[in-house]
């Protein structure tokens, strides 16, 4: 596409004005953002609804077989875990109980918030977190519980100053609580912050959860672990013919991917997203196509002496070309850059995951470029229209 | 024997005509713009011969199709009717790959000087030769040098937007000439300088077609530029009107105005009668006139010589031999009378025609001239 030693003149051409530059970069790098922001929010769902799994030290999960969604519970009876443990290949299952409906965290006299409570007794190998591995000796004593440093400001914890936190006065659901470490999870789309206790604690906070019976005989998840050398799917096939048909057992993998299958195709939210990338990848294809094609107009008369001279029409469709990658390598950079402070920011604010991975900041290019080459190809009409004969 | 090509006497320069083939040479052409009904036929017969090394100026008013038949010269619109060929290539029915590869042996100049202005001289210039083959070494001194003889050597690394308009100009002309075309076609290059500035070009033009014998086509308005054409060929309505070799044209003129009848004819009637004149050749040994026979050309012997034979009374004898600069042929003209004597040629003769009507009309424009003429056909006799 350029030879060596020839005039570049797709990059003299772009770089002439700097001030046109500089406006087309910005335009770019908006359009750029624009879709960073929407895929930031897209996966910001998925991977904080997902983050309680990933946290999980588990190699199977064992679910009620009506649970379609997190937030959305169905239990089952902690008899499958003793079911469970009796399956060659499992060295362990661990109830993992979660509270969703019923817990609200309130500072003395202000607004109750509602907040998710998971629980676990300690000492199960339950959390892959060393925090918490750490911090469950602390978690033995009545009304004791971690929190979440990453939930939403709004709770009023304050969470980065220790000696206030164990001194605070909270409220769970009506009762006094004290907060004896951190650890890390962020919210997500259904819940704005997280605790993690005891169960027996979790029993006290919530006896009506197992409806007169005791409220620790319902589980939510059954976390199990397995013996080294242990074939995965085999136990998993195992399990699943070994227990009654009430429950389902996913590989971690698999459970992750059921929960996010949820959110992307049962619910209009990962459509919402697509359709904002979707019109973030037209804005910019329209602000990408007003920036070659002035660049182009205002050339006419020079690419048209250029034809007269004997240049041929592949020339003019490298050229565009090459003005296309440039404006999408320029307008990417610091498109990323500001997208990245913005992901930043809002993760400090609102709590949810904003990550910026490489494959992810590479589909971002991917879009910017063929935004870019779509641009120019509209624009090439133009260059390929500049007619000698009318320049005399 | 007499030839029948019917280009004007004056439209290209004795000695070279049969030497080379023209760059330029174009019949019967044609040209039409739009199709259907709206179609509009805009060159009409075109008939023109351009020579290695010429320069032309054409002019006429606007909208009489002279920047037409430049684009059709350059390749840049085709035409469907007639013949042209440029660089021995015919130009009617071309590919467009053929166009483009002709039109690399071209080079183009326009009024308005279209350089790229995120690039230097240097860079505009280049441009030009990246089109071919060049090492980059060469490519350095050939715009350098090329840069330097049009008076920018100090400005070659310069962008437009620091030039005045006649350095800009001067930059695109040196982008039409530094890969040496064979042909240069300029649609009013002056028309956006100055005298000064206007004036270098052309000179600039002259040394080109003078060294590297480059055919030079200009479009101009520009009355100050004429002295450097070789030839001025005139547009009305898409015709030409008159193509004129400027010193043949000067030098017919003089041998007219060397006759007695002629000498009291302005300039401008002289060059009339000069435009109006036809090329005959002839052989050593063929006859021109055969007495007798009705009259209907005066003859201007532009080279070689010619006998007078003339049969009176049963006696047949040569009575004259005229050589270059003489004419003949007038007497039975004017007197309605056939041919008096037989005119055959002695050597390879090249023999200026004027046609019986074209003769009297322009003896009715001066009265004073058909009394020269009677006495000066009375004093031959
Ligand atoms: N692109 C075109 N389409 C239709 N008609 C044209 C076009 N270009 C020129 N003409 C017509 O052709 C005629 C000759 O034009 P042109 O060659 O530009 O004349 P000149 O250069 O002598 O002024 C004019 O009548 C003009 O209106
Ligand atoms: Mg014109």
């Amino acid at each position: 596409m350029v030879r060596f030693g020839r005039i570049p003149l797709a990059r003299k051409n772009l770089t002439h004005d700097y001030w046109r530059l500089a406006v087309a970069v910005g335009g770019i790098g908006f359009a750029v953002m624009l879709m960073f922001m929407q895929m930031g929010f897209r996966n910001a769902l998925f991977d904080s609804t997902v983050k309680v799994i990933d946290e999980l030290n588990a190699d199977l999960i064992i679910v009620n077989r009506s649970q379609f969604a997190l937030p959305a519970p169905q239990r089952f009876s902690i008899q499958r875990l003793v079911q469970a443990r009796e399956c060659p290949g499992v060295s362990g299952a661990y109830p993992l109980y979660v509270e969703g409906f019923l817990s609200t965290l309130r500072r003395p006299r202000q607004k109750a918030y509602a907040i998710r409570v998971l629980a676990f007794e300690v000492n199960d190998p339950v959390f892959r977190s060393t925090a918490i591995r750490q911090a469950m000796p602390r978690l033995k004593p009545p009304n004791t519980a971690l929190i979440d440093s990453h939930s939403k400001p709004k709770y009023g914890i304050p969470v980065h100053d220790p000696e206030r936190l164990s001194k605070q006065s909270i409220e769970l659901s009506g009762r006094r609580v004290q907060f004896v470490g951190l650890f890390e999870m962020g919210a997500d789309f259904a819940n704005d912050g997280n605790v993690i206790m005891s169960a027996q604690n979790f029993a006290r906070y919530f006896p009506y959860r197992g409806r007169g019976a005791d409220p620790l005989s319902i589980v939510d998840l059954g976390i199990v672990r397995l013996t080294p050398h242990a074939d995965v799917q085999e136990v998993q096939q195992h399990l699943e013919n070994l227990l009654p048909d009430d429950v389902r057992v996913f590989t971690k993998q698999g459970f992750r991917q059921a929960e996010m299958g949820f959110w992307r195709t049962s619910t209009p939210i990962g459509y919402i997203f697509g359709v904002g990338l979707a019109l973030g990848f037209v804005v910019g294809v329209i602000i990408c196509y007003q920036i070659i094609f002035t660049s182009v107009s205002a050339h006419m008369p020079e690419f048209a002496t250029l034809k007269a001279m004997g240049y041929r029409d592949r020339y003019f469709i490298a050229l565009v070309v090459c003005e296309s990658l440039y404006l999408s390598i320029l307008g990417f950079i610091p498109g990323l850059l500001a997208s990245w402070g913005l992901y930043t920011l809002l993760a400090r604010w609102t709590g949810l995951l904003m990550i910026l991975t490489l494959p992810r900041a590479s589909l971002v290019y991917g879009f910017t470029l063929a935004m870019c080459m779509t641009s120019g190809c509209l624009a090439m009409r133009k260059v390929l229209s500049a007619d000698p004969a009318e320049l005399f | 024997m007499s030839q029948t090509v019917s280009l004007p006497a004056t439209s290209s320069r004795l000695a070279l005509t049969d030497v080379k083939t023209p760059n330029i040479q174009s019949r019967g052409l044609n040209f039409y713009f739009g199709d259907g009904e709206l179609r509009k036929q805009v060159l009409f017969d075109n008939n023109l011969d351009v020579m290695p090394g010429e320069i032309v100026i054409m002019t006429g008013p606007s909208g009489s199709g002279k920047t037409t038949l430049l684009t059709l010269i350059g390749g840049l619109r085709t035409a469907k009717e007639g013949s042209l060929k440029v660089l021995k290539q015919e130009m009617v029915g071309a590919s467009a790959q053929q166009l483009v590869r002709l039109r690399r042996q071209m080079g183009f100049i326009f009024q308005a000087h279209n350089l790229f202005e995120s690039l230097t001289a240097f860079q505009n210039v280049k441009m030009a030769l990246e089109l071919f083959d060049f090492s980059q070494q060469e490519m350095r001194t050939r715009i350098t040098e090329t840069l330097t003889r049009l008076g920018l050597g100090h400005r070659i690394h310069y962008k437009p937007d620091s030039l005045s308009g006649g350095q800009r100009q001067r930059v695109a002309i040196a982008r039409g000439l530094v890969h040496k075309p064979k042909l240069i076609l300029a649609d009013e290059p002056t028309a956006a300088l100055d005298e000064k500035s206007g004036r270098e070009v052309v000179t600039i033009f002259q040394e080109l077609a003078r060294e590297e014998g480059c055919t030079i086509l200009i479009v101009t308005h520009d009355n100050r530029i004429l002295d450097v054409a070789d030839r001025i060929v005139n547009m009305v309505d898409g015709r030409i009107k008159s193509n004129v070799y400027v010193q043949e044209s000067a030098k017919v003129c003089e041998f007219l105005q060397k006759c007695d009848f002629l000498r009291d004819l302005t300039p401008r009637t002289l060059v009339e009668v000069a435009d109006k004149m036809f090329r005959e050749d002839f052989s050593s040994g063929d006859t021109i006139i055969r007495q007798g026979d009705p009259g209907d050309k005066f003859y201007l012997i532009r080279k070689g010589s010619v006998e007078i034979e003339a049969t009176r009374n049963g006696e047949t004898k040569i009575v004259a031999v005229l050589g270059e600069g003489d004419f003949f042929g007038e007497m039975a003209l004017l007197t309605d009378a056939p041919r008096n004597a037989t005119v055959r040629a002695k050597e390879q003769t090249v023999l200026y025609a004027l046609g019986k009507a074209d003769f009297l009309s322009v003896i009715e424009q001066s009265p004073t001239f058909e009394q020269e003429l009677r006495k000066s056909i009375f004093e031959r006799q």
